[in-house]
């Protein structure tokens, strides 16, 4: 393992990597401070242009510096402008921005950063540790246990996100019908087409997210009219006091932990982390009443959260193959383009790619600590950067991704009309990021089910009867029952 | 579709087709009694900004390819800034000018991405 990371250290620290370590740093800062352009467009924005930078290593550490970067950089806008720059610090601007009014923005951001960095490290050391264990287990997971992980993470992405999970269901499903298109992957039929001989080989994963994600995020932005000047305020005072110090060190560690946890779960990640830490926090202190009105640990506390779960969210996609939420679907997927197949064989049959990025994911915390403390004030101008601006340029960028990976104008129209359906879909509290993850996790579940199916001539029981799959769907009875129970008893005790 | 023993290709969409009727099902049920006057959809005219924007993406998508990549670009910026967002003419004209040569340098040159070229081969 140490040898492992010590050669991972050895390429991570060529000037290439590092290189890229800080561009995917610096990019992720940025997309992190801009409200409404997140890491999973920003990385589907750069899966087309991946292939040119080189070696998969490369690109990966950049993309997943542009992962945890963001959330380095989400806290900066929560706090300065109470709009949430990232969905992982929608829970930073109730406390952060109370703090900003009360002149402590300085030691808001200070605090956020520097809890970033604490628990993205403590991450890492999570990734470093956990992960080859993890994948030497996975080895012996088939089609059933596939199965039953992949609907696991689906289930446990839309339960434990926000809004209705009727309409997160609905989105996993046409997720899933979505990733149908094309080619069947086990019998080479054709499927839903319509004629179009563009779509045999499916819907591209970039056009679809891009469509989704960025188009839609323009066009659901373009029907307020953002004022410009978002930012007035000067930062001063960056250095949190002793004081601050002592009432949140505790905050970043319990933070760390749920981020940790929270991560490697299938179907979790930053947003979710940071919410429960939020909620932890509250109700651990001795003063609740002060949450709300600039509790430096209402800071502490998520802003750590959601670094950590950034981290080992990597886990999961690293040792099985599973990405659990949409922005590492989207690393899922440029894995793919470089022609490396993620899963429990990645860490002994591509070592350099593995231990690489977990490197560089050490090295990049360190450059997202200099960018987001002393640097932050140069990062707040971007705020002033009107919109007005920079949409129809994001609108380019996609057009010319789209463009770029089959050269045909056909993928601009399929992006243009997802971009619409996006946009409808957020405006009835349709969240596309199931949809994006069961996109992905479509092309496992299909035929790890009908393989399984074979495998047991045809008898469902096969999810059940074997001990690892066994457990797993117990697992998710027991949290669909429970999710039942409680939705009963809430209706019951609202008619009493 | 196939049987249990032996799934076809439609046996999967099939399923998520019969999950998809639950679930709309599930939708109606648990909205039925709420009777609520609903919101406007595009309050205010609302929808003009967004549909302004797709017009202007069918725009692209239905020149680029024939009058080629910079030309489009540079009226797509114009476009979009002048007739949806209303900026100051020489903010329009330097930000166009600067973003369609920025992109054809990133894109073309730096990452050699083959563009739509046109009938003027560039």
């Amino acid at each position: 393992m140490f040898q492992g990371l010590i050669m991972g250290f050895g390429i991570a620290f060529s000037w290439t990597n590092l290189l890229f370590a800080l561009i995917g740093a610096v990019l992720g800062t940025i997309v992190g401070i801009l409200p409404g352009l997140g890491p999973a467009a920003t990385i589907s924005l750069l899966l087309p242009v991946s292939l040119k930078i080189g070696s998969p290593v490369t690109s990966i550490i950049m993309m997943a510096g542009i992962f945890y970067g963001a959330m380095y950089g989400g806290s900066t806008t929560s706090i300065l402008v109470n709009i949430p720059g990232e969905a992982a610090s929608v829970v930073t601007c109730i406390d952060g921005y109370q703090m900003a009014l009360k002149g402590r923005a300085g030691p808001a951001l200070g605090i956020a950063a520097i809890g970033s960095f604490i628990a993205g490290t403590i991450g890492v050391i999570g990734l470093t540790f956990m992960s080859p264990p993890l994948a030497e287990f996975a080895i012996k997971f088939g089609p059933p246990e596939y199965f039953a992980l992949t609907l696991l993470g689906l289930l446990m992405a839309t339960l434990l996100g926000e809004g209705s999970i009727i309409k997160g269901l609905i989105m996993v499903v046409l997720g899933l019908l979505l990733g149908a298109v094309g080619l069947d992957p086990v019998s080479g039929s054709v499927r839903f087409t319509w004629g179009f001989f563009m779509l045999q080989e499916g819907i591209d994963f970039v056009t679809l997210a891009m469509g989704m994600f960025g188009i839609g995020e323009i066009l659901i932005n373009l029907e307020k009219e953002l004022t410009t000047e978002l930012v007035t305020r000067k930062v001063t005072h960056l250095w949190p006091t002793v004081k601050d110090f002592v009432e949140s060190k505790w905050a970043i560690i319990r933070g760390s932990f749920i981020g940790f946890f929270i991560g490697i779960l299938p179907g979790g990640g930053a947003v979710i982390s940071s919410l429960v830490s939020y909620a932890v926090e509250k109700k651990v202190s001795k003063h609740p009443e002060e949450f709300g009105k600039g509790a430096i640990q209402g800071v502490a506390g998520p802003e750590s959260a959601n670094n950590s779960a950034a981290s080992t969210s990597f886990i999961p996609l690293l040792t099985l193959g599973i990405p659990g939420n949409a922005a590492i679907a989207m690393i899922f997927a440029a894995l793919l383009i470089q022609g490396v197949q993620p899963g429990p064989f990645l860490i002994s049959e591509h070592p350099d790619i593995f231990w690489g990025v977990v490197a560089s994911m050490y090295i990049g915390n360190v450059m997202l600590l200099i960018l987001n403390l002393p640097m932050v004030g140069l990062w707040v101008q971007l705020l002033r950067v009107p919109y007005a601006i920079l949409a129809p340029i994001i609108v380019l960028f996609c057009c010319i991704g789209v463009y770029s990976i089959r050269n045909t104008v056909f993928d601009i129209w399929i992006m243009g009309i997802f971009g619409v359906i996006g946009y409808l879909f957020r405006k009835v509290g349709l969240e596309p990021g199931p949809l994006i993850l069961a996109f992905v996790l479509g092309r496992i579940l299909e035929p790890a089910l009908r393989q399984a199916l074979l495998m047991s001539a045809g008898s469902p029981w096969i999810f059940f009867q074997r001990p690892i799959s066994g457990t797993l769907m117990g697992f998710l009875v027991c949290f669909i029952l429970f999710q039942v129970v409680r939705a009963l008893w809430k209706r019951l005790g609202r008619k009493a | 579709m196939g049987k249990w023993r032996h799934p076809g290709p439609g046996f999967f969409p099939f399923g998520l087709a019969i999950a998809l009727i639950l679930l709309s099902l599930a939708l109606i049920f648990k909205n039925w009694k709420k009777e609520k006057i609903p919101a406007p959809f595009w309050p205010e005219r609302t929808w003009l900004r967004p549909l302004l924007g797709v017009a202007i993406l069918i725009f692209y998508a239905l020149v680029v390819e024939w009058v080629g990549f910079v030309i489009t670009t540079f009226i797509f910026l114009v476009a979009w800034m002048w007739v949806i967002e209303r900026l100051r003419w020489w903010t329009i004209t330097s930000i166009s000018v600067g973003t369609t040569v920025g992109l054809y340098l990133i894109f073309s040159v730096l990452l050699e991405v083959p563009l739509p070229l046109g009938f003027l081969q560039w």
